[in-house]
């Protein structure tokens, strides 16, 4: 399977602002865009409660700008495609949602996202905004051994914290309360993904990277990075028979454990395949003890019509899992 | 060579952008092998803001032009490459803060302030293959010499060679480390980009001094 070359796009510099464009039009009851291209709630949070900001290169739709609204993010500021945005509009998505208790800016752990963030918080600090903290988040196992785990790379499985964290900052808890949350969804929280397909840039229409027909690659980051194992492609079953072991064993999740469980279409897969991987998943978490509290399937982070997914999962205790049952009304994730 | 003024400061950021877009493509090229394939149209269109952010300011100091030059290339260009070419930029301003005209000693101090801070923000060193090494060998090679013209030179090939070495290494820092080793045989795009930076204002100064002679 190849990647798309041809894309129902006008100007190839305008993607985002196009995108966001009609993303806030189609959700104007949800979001609300500003000028410079910031997604922002609809209606703000009450004041007083720590405000969740994250900065992240488009192309991965639904995130995150479809993860805005309540609990959920307070702003999200969209870069360009595959390319985390630079300082200043992070500054400027840290002041559009200060509530007065403090903002959390969420970094998945990509070069881009940690460096601006860093910048951006200098920035801050030079202006004299002092209540304003960001949280490195990590899950692939593919992108660090175990043990050097700050290494790794921010994947799906930061889907996890994106929805605790979020319920978290609905309540009363203070800065540092939500960043130490983050942490725990983070340290409990482990994933690994596999393609069979490449996909090509919106704004270059180049192939990302090339990937024969009858191969898969498994290890593979949100941005068409290539990642640690390519062989010929497997079936469903014997898929998930290579990549739910390692996910275990580095946690490591053990018989008795409850946990919330991502299957996440990085573009072009069908949920029937979703659906008959995730069979196998069930059988294999069953035969170890391990008890699924929810599940969520589908496209939650993509990397344009990259054919593939990611299988992520994440301890729960009583605090997380009531987290996760807590109402959450974002663009394209939704708790009743 | 004669003391630097700010009209030499943007006549140097000048000749950086026409031969950054001139490389435009071939850096599209290298960052398709190692990343997602744009670094030559994001970083020339980032020198292009930071020309007209630069024509914009009122009679500007050489740490104005250089903190203007720093907030386009973070800002108008975004990921790693805003944040380190931008740092480059950034940490140089201090160093030359409040003076209207730059002598070498000045010059070499900019450019050890602007490689000690994209060391420390991108939490790389010589062989990682990363910008730094084409940036670290010209800015050591810049200030081992006196003589100004000879200092570009000496920057500028010592920039190229560095940014040749980089083909042969298995990136340690940024997305290409997760390439490994199917990353040998490419040149890193950052270190090209030094590269082209050195070389511009090489060949800046020596017309510059053809011209006046």
């Amino acid at each position: 399977m190849s990647a798309r070359l041809h894309k129902l796009i006008d100007q190839p510099d305008n993607v985002v602002s196009d995108m966001l464009a009609g993303f806030g039009a189609a959700y104007s009851d949800t979001v609300r865009l500003t000028d410079d291209g910031l997604v922002l709630r609809a209606a703000p949070k009450a004041p007083g409660k720590v405000a969740l900001v994250i900065g992240c290169g488009s192309g991965h739709e639904p995130a995150m700008i479809g993860w805005v609204g309540p609990g959920l993010f307070d702003v999200n500021i969209a870069g360009e495609i595959f390319t985390a945005p630079g300082p200043e509009r992070i500054v400027q998505g840290i002041k559009a949602a200060d509530r007065g208790a403090g903002v959390l800016v969420c970094v998945s752990h990509h070069a881009g996202d940690l460096l601006n963030a860093e910048l951006a918080l200098e920035l801050c600090a030079l202006e004299g905004l002092s209540n304003v903290d960001m949280v490195l988040l990590y899950d692939d196992i593919s992108s660090a051994p175990k043990g050097r785990e700050p290494e790794r790379r921010g994947t799906a499985g930061l889907f996890f914290v994106w929805k605790l964290l979020g319920a978290f900052c609905e309540g009363d808890g203070d800065l540092a309360a939500a960043k130490a949350l983050a942490e725990k969804v983070r340290d409990n929280t482990r994933s690994l993904a596999m393609s069979l397909s490449s996909c090509a840039s919106p704004v270059t229409g180049q192939v990302m990277f090339e990937l024969p027909d009858g191969e898969m690659e498994i290890g593979m980051g949100l941005h068409g990075e290539m990642g640690m194992g390519r062989q010929k492609a497997l079936g469903a079953s014997e898929t998930i028979d290579l990549m739910l072991p390692p996910i275990l064993e580095d946690l490591p999740f053990q018989a008795g454990d409850e946990v919330l469980v991502l299957l996440n279409n990085s573009g072009s897969m069908t949920l029937m395949e979703l659906f008959i991987l995730y069979k196998r998943v069930a059988e294999k978490l069953a035969a170890a003890g391990i008890n699924v509290y929810k599940s969520w399937i589908g496209p939650y982070a993509t990397t344009q019509e990259m054919a593939g997914f990611a299988l992520s999962l994440c301890r729960v205790d009583d605090q997380l899992k009531a987290l996760w049952d807590a109402p959450a009304n974002g663009a394209y994730m939704k708790q009743l | 060579m004669n003391d630097i003024g700010p009209e030499d400061l943007i006549a140097m950021l000048t000749a950086i952008a026409a031969r950054i877009a001139e490389g435009r493509d071939r850096l599209n090229r290298l960052d398709a092998a190692l990343g997602d394939g744009d670094h030559g149209a994001s970083i020339s269109a980032a020198f292009d803001l930071a020309l007209a952010e630069v024509a914009a300011l009122p009679d500007p100091r050489p740490s104005d032009i250089w903190l203007a030059t720093a907030r386009s290339l973070m800002n108008g260009m975004g990921g790693a490459s805003g944040a380190l070419f931008g740092t480059l930029f950034l940490k140089g301003v201090a160093a030359i803060h409040g003076k209207e005209r730059l002598v070498k000693t000045d010059l070499d101090q900019l450019w050890a302030a602007g490689l000690a801070g994209v060391k420390a923000r991108g939490k790389a060193a010589i062989g990682d293959k990363t910008m730094v090494d084409a940036l670290e060998p010209a800015v050591l090679a810049f200030a081992a010499i006196d003589d100004a013209a000879a200092a570009w030179r000496a920057a500028a090939d010592a920039a190229a060679t560095g940014a040749a070495s980089t083909a042969e290494l298995i990136a340690r820092q940024g997305r290409a480390k997760f390439l490994g080793e199917r990353g040998i045989g490419h040149q890193d795009p950052g270190a090209t980009t030094i590269a082209l930076m050195f070389e511009a204002l090489d060949c800046y100064w020596r017309q510059m001094k053809n011209g006046k002679t």
